[in-house]
């Protein structure tokens, strides 16, 4: 299942919503609002979805993660809106038999959607100043 | 003999949705350009109706025509019906003096209308002022009539319910059509089929575009067929704000990526998409 809200994410639900009889793994990573990036000090985060491609992007990931891994089941949702420090803004939560997959898959998938999934954030910062983190696109 | 113009320019624009006379045509809010072709054929004054100024389009359309070199009347309330904004704008004149010899009656949304048709019209109609000139192409009547001051004039004594196609229909024989060879005289822009049809497309923004528009959407003329590459130049011509993004960035196409050779069917859905948060792992 893949899901895009403004609600707070539920971890512990989205996890337990993948575990099966016939998995023995069930890996679940969480993205979290951090605090310290180096010397910066973050005050929130402004998440924006585009929320049509977004959808559809997760849906194509899960596909091709299962053509690649012998998923049972796989949840992937983001949050949107805005973020407090500790907030989880992302969770991809796999249950396979064994856990060499669930690990592969899910690293895969974390690392897949930030690249390819239309969503991005804003940082506040605490000095003040508000910007969208768009890596490569710097100073442009 | 001078001829003016009026703009009945104060619709609500229900049909398209969104006020269609702020949408960009070459980078130009539709209003300015219909302005720019007529001062441009020496038409003089060309006063435009607008919506009134607490309406959210008001003020920036009433912008629009004075830039472009319009007269702008915005009346405080909506007028119900276009008849009643003609009648905002014939009474403008007739407080010239001396008023215009002849009127031009412009729909604001005559988005293809060129200087040069208008300056054919206004040539044909200077021959015999007395009377009615009314664009044709293809053998069908168009847009704008030009009409004598005081049969304009006579638009105060129309019945409250009619429009002024029935004063045209009233007067049929002091009409005269003047072929024109430009098939925009026949267009109007209502809905967004028509939009398309023009080759304007809307590209939705996200994050660092949509701030630097400073709005979620903007409108681009493109060619006809065109391409992903063709968007981007469109994009940087019309959008300065937008250009290094235009140049730089991925773009959507009906929700999937999509390289420059791509091509853009008439109801793509399109999208600026800023690199993604990624980065660091």
């Amino acid at each position: 299942m893949v899901e895009i809200t403004e609600s707070p994410l539920d971890h512990a639900a989205l996890t337990e919503r993948v575990r099966h009889a016939n998995a023995g793994a069930v890996c679940t990573f969480l993205g979290t609002v951090r605090e310290m990036t180096g010397e910066r000090r973050t005050v929130h985060l402004d998440y924006e979805a585009y929320p049509e491609m977004a959808a559809k992007k997760l849906d194509e990931l899960e596909a091709e993660a299962r053509r690649r891994w012998p998923l049972i089941e796989v949840a992937l949702a983001h949050r949107v809106g805005k973020l407090e420090l500790g907030d989880v803004s992302v969770v991809v939560a796999v249950s396979c038999p064994h856990r060499g997959d669930s690990f592969e898959a899910c690293r895969w998938l974390i690392d897949t959607l930030k690249e390819v999934v239309p969503i991005w954030k804003r940082e506040r910062w605490a000095d003040g100043r508000e910007e969208w983190i768009h890596p490569g696109l710097e100073g442009r | 003999m001078t001829v003016a113009a009026i703009v009945p320019a104060a619709g609500a624009s229900v049909r398209m949705g969104r006020p269609k006379l702020l949408i960009e045509f070459d980078g130009l809010p539709l209003i300015a350009k219909v302005v720019a072709a007529l001062v441009e054929a020496d038409v003089a004054p060309v006063i435009v109706v607008a919506p009134p100024p607490d309406a959210p389009e008001g003020p920036p359309v009433a912008e629009a025509a004075r830039g472009a070199g319009a007269h702008v009347i915005a009346p405080a309330i909506r007028p119900a019906a276009m008849r009643d904004s003609i009648e905002l704008g014939v009474r403008e004149l007739g407080r010239l003096d001396p008023p215009p010899d002849g009127v031009l009656i412009v729909p604001a949304d005559g988005v293809k209308i060129e200087a040069a048709t208008v300056a054919r019209l206004v040539a044909a109609w200077r021959e015999r002022p007395a009377r009615i000139a009314v664009p044709t192409c293809e053998g069908r009547r168009g847009h704008p009539p030009l009409l004598p001051w005081p049969l304009a004039r006579a638009i105060l004594d129309l019945p409250p319910d009619v429009g002024v196609n029935r004063l045209l229909a009233d007067h049929a024989d002091e009409v005269d059509a003047i072929p024109v060879d430009d098939d925009s005289v026949l267009f109007d822009l209502d809905t967004p089929d028509d939009l398309r049809a023009l080759g304007v497309r809307t590209v939705r923004l996200f994050a660092v575009a949509r701030e630097r528009a400073g709005r979620p959407e903007v409108e681009v003329s493109l060619p006809c067929p065109a391409t992903v590459g063709d968007l981007r130049r469109a994009l940087a011509d019309q959008h300065p704000a937008l250009a290094t993004l235009a140049a730089s960035v991925r773009i959507a196409v009906d929700d999937e990526y999509a390289d420059d050779a791509a091509p853009l069917s008439p109801d793509a859905r399109l999208a600026l998409i800023p690199p993604v948060s990624g980065g660091g792992r």
